[in-house]
Order: structure tokens, then C-alpha cells, then sequence
């Protein structure tokens, strides 16, 4: 997500910047998060379950099964609210960009650097333990 | 790497958050505000002016007022929360809109302060004089 200019939007308001405020938990983080799928999820013009429009990519991944069993309980308490039905993997989706978003610019690079030095490391301990061919 | 995690991040979409707390209670914590009139208010400014708006049932809150010595303000808010996009909330025109409205909210419900969350910061709105800001 692009950083807010909240030195203009507070002067713009005529208000006094007072602090960080988050709400990742308890009821208003449910009601977040509920009313954040809510706001982007659409019924397709060809039918089908509502998804987000701008989804348009589908990818194979792997998880672990308490992963998925926390997914699939999440997702059933935002449904049964009644506010809007979301699929188990839908919710992962929207997770996974919110992670993506609170990750500042600066802590980015570095984090895809330990990934693709993790990655590296795997890489060469497998190469080491296939034996040679020919 | 750079571009395609920018490419994550489309433009356009509702993902700025802006919440916004419509009190029950005047200041002095005793008299009661039209909260009804209030949220239809809110309704009718967060449709007109961002696109639309979740309303929350009423909530049990409380306010310190540090100018009335600490006063204990209990109060039953009800919340809302705006989805809109980063273009339209660093809009001059809107954010005047969304200013007015708080600045009218506290001035004739007779607030110590009006609270608003943009994006995942709180801001306070004490000062109630009619007219726009200018940046």
C-alpha cells in the first residue's frame, strides 16, 4: 500500500495527529476484517461465489494442516456473522496481502533477501545429498 | 523483485480505512446528542463524499476530558467504518467535506473532541471553527 500523507490529510482535517492506532483483534478486528472482505468481494457477472475482481492470478500451495484447520475455522466464524461468505483460501489471500502491506518499504528488501537465502541453502543441501549422475 | 511487489499493490482499490465515532452523550457526559440524526449525517457525507460506509451497532465507550479535571465521559458511540482510496483521501475537496462534518459534529453536539482512524492513525479534532482548511 502506498504511505498516506497524514501530515496533509491532518492539516486538511484541521487535526491533531495523536498516534498509531491499530485493531488486529477482538471484536472490531473481526468486524475489520469482516467488513474489509465485505467492501472488496463481488458476485462474478457470470455467477458463482463472490471473490475479489482483482484475484486473477490462481496458484498450488502447499500448507500444513493445522494451517488450513485455522483457516477453515476463521472463515466459518466471519460467514456465520452473515456479513459475507469467504472460503477458507480466499481468507489466506487476504492475510497474506495484509502482511505484505504492514511489511514497510524498507524492511522489504531484507526480507526477501533471508528468503532467498533460506531458499539458497536448501537448494545446495539437496544438490549435496542427490548423487552424482553418469 | 521491486516492481512485482509493487504490482501487489494495485491502484484504485478501497484500502485505506477511515473510522469514525458519532458520540450519545454531549461534553458534559449527562446531556444526550441526537445520535440518530448524527448517523444518518454520517450516512449521508461517507456516501456522498467516499462512496459509502459501514455503520456499527452501539458500542459502551468512555473519554477522559483532561480540560474538565479528568471527567470521566461514558458514552455509547456508534462506529463507523469507510473504506475509500488513497487518491480520494489525500483529495483536498473530500478531506475539506470529511473536516466540515466533524468540525459541525463537534461544534452543535457540543464535543470536547471528535476522533477519526485514517488509515492506522488516530486523529483529533478539537478545534470546531466554521470554515475549510487550507494546506
Amino acid at each position: 500500500m502506498k504511505k498516506l500523507k497524514m501530515e496533509k490529510i491532518a492539516k486538511r482535517l484541521g487535526a491533531e495527529r495523536r498516534g498509531k492506532a491499530t485493531a488486529h483483534s477482538g471484536y472490531f478486528g473481526a468486524a475489520q476484517l469482516a467488513e474489509d472482505i465485505s467492501a472488496r468481494f463481488k458476485v462474478p457477472a457470470s455467477g458463482g461465489r463472490s471473490t475479489d475482481p482483482s484475484w486473477d492470478k490462481k496458484r498450488l500451495v502447499p500448507l500444513a494442516s493445522d494451517t488450513l484447520k485455522s483457516l477453515e475455522k476463521l472463515s466459518k466464524e466471519i460467514s456465520r456473522d452473515g456479513l459475507v461468505r469467504v472460503e477458507p483460501m480466499q481468507l489466506a489471500a487476504i492475510v497474506l496481502e495484509k502482511f505484505l502491506e504492514s511489511v514497510k518499504e524498507s524492511d522489504r528488501k531484507t526480507l526477501i533477501d533471508r528468503a532467498l537465502q533460506t531458499l539458497d541453502a536448501e537448494s545446495s543441501e539437496e544438490d549435496m545429498e542427490t548423487p552424482a549422475s553418469g | 523483485m521491486t516492481n512485482q511487489l509493487k504490482s501487489w499493490f494495485q491502484q484504485g482499490r478501497k484500502t485505506v480505512l477511515v473510522v469514525l465515532f458519532i458520540p450519545s452523550k454531549e461534553r458534559d457526559g449527562v446531556t444526550d446528542v441526537n445520535q440518530d440524526y448524527w448517523v444518518n449525517e454520517a450516512l449521508e457525507m461517507f456516501g456522498r463524499v467516499f462512496g459509502g460506509a459501514t455503520a456499527y451497532p452501539r458500542a459502551k465507550g468512555v473519554w477522559r476530558d483532561d480540560e474538565m479535571q479528568g471527567k470521566l465521559v461514558m458514552d455509547e458511540p456508534v462506529v463507523f467504518h469507510c473504506y475509500t482510496t488513497h487518491e480520494d483521501i489525500h483529495d483536498d475537496d473530500k478531506l475539506d467535506q470529511l473536516g466540515i462534518f466533524c468540525r459541525r459534529l463537534g461544534r452543535e453536539a457540543k464535543q470536547g473532541e471528535v476522533g477519526l482512524i485514517v488509515g492506522n492513525e488516530y486523529l483529533a479534532i478539537t478545534d470546531f471553527s466554521e470554515g475549510d482548511r487550507e494546506s
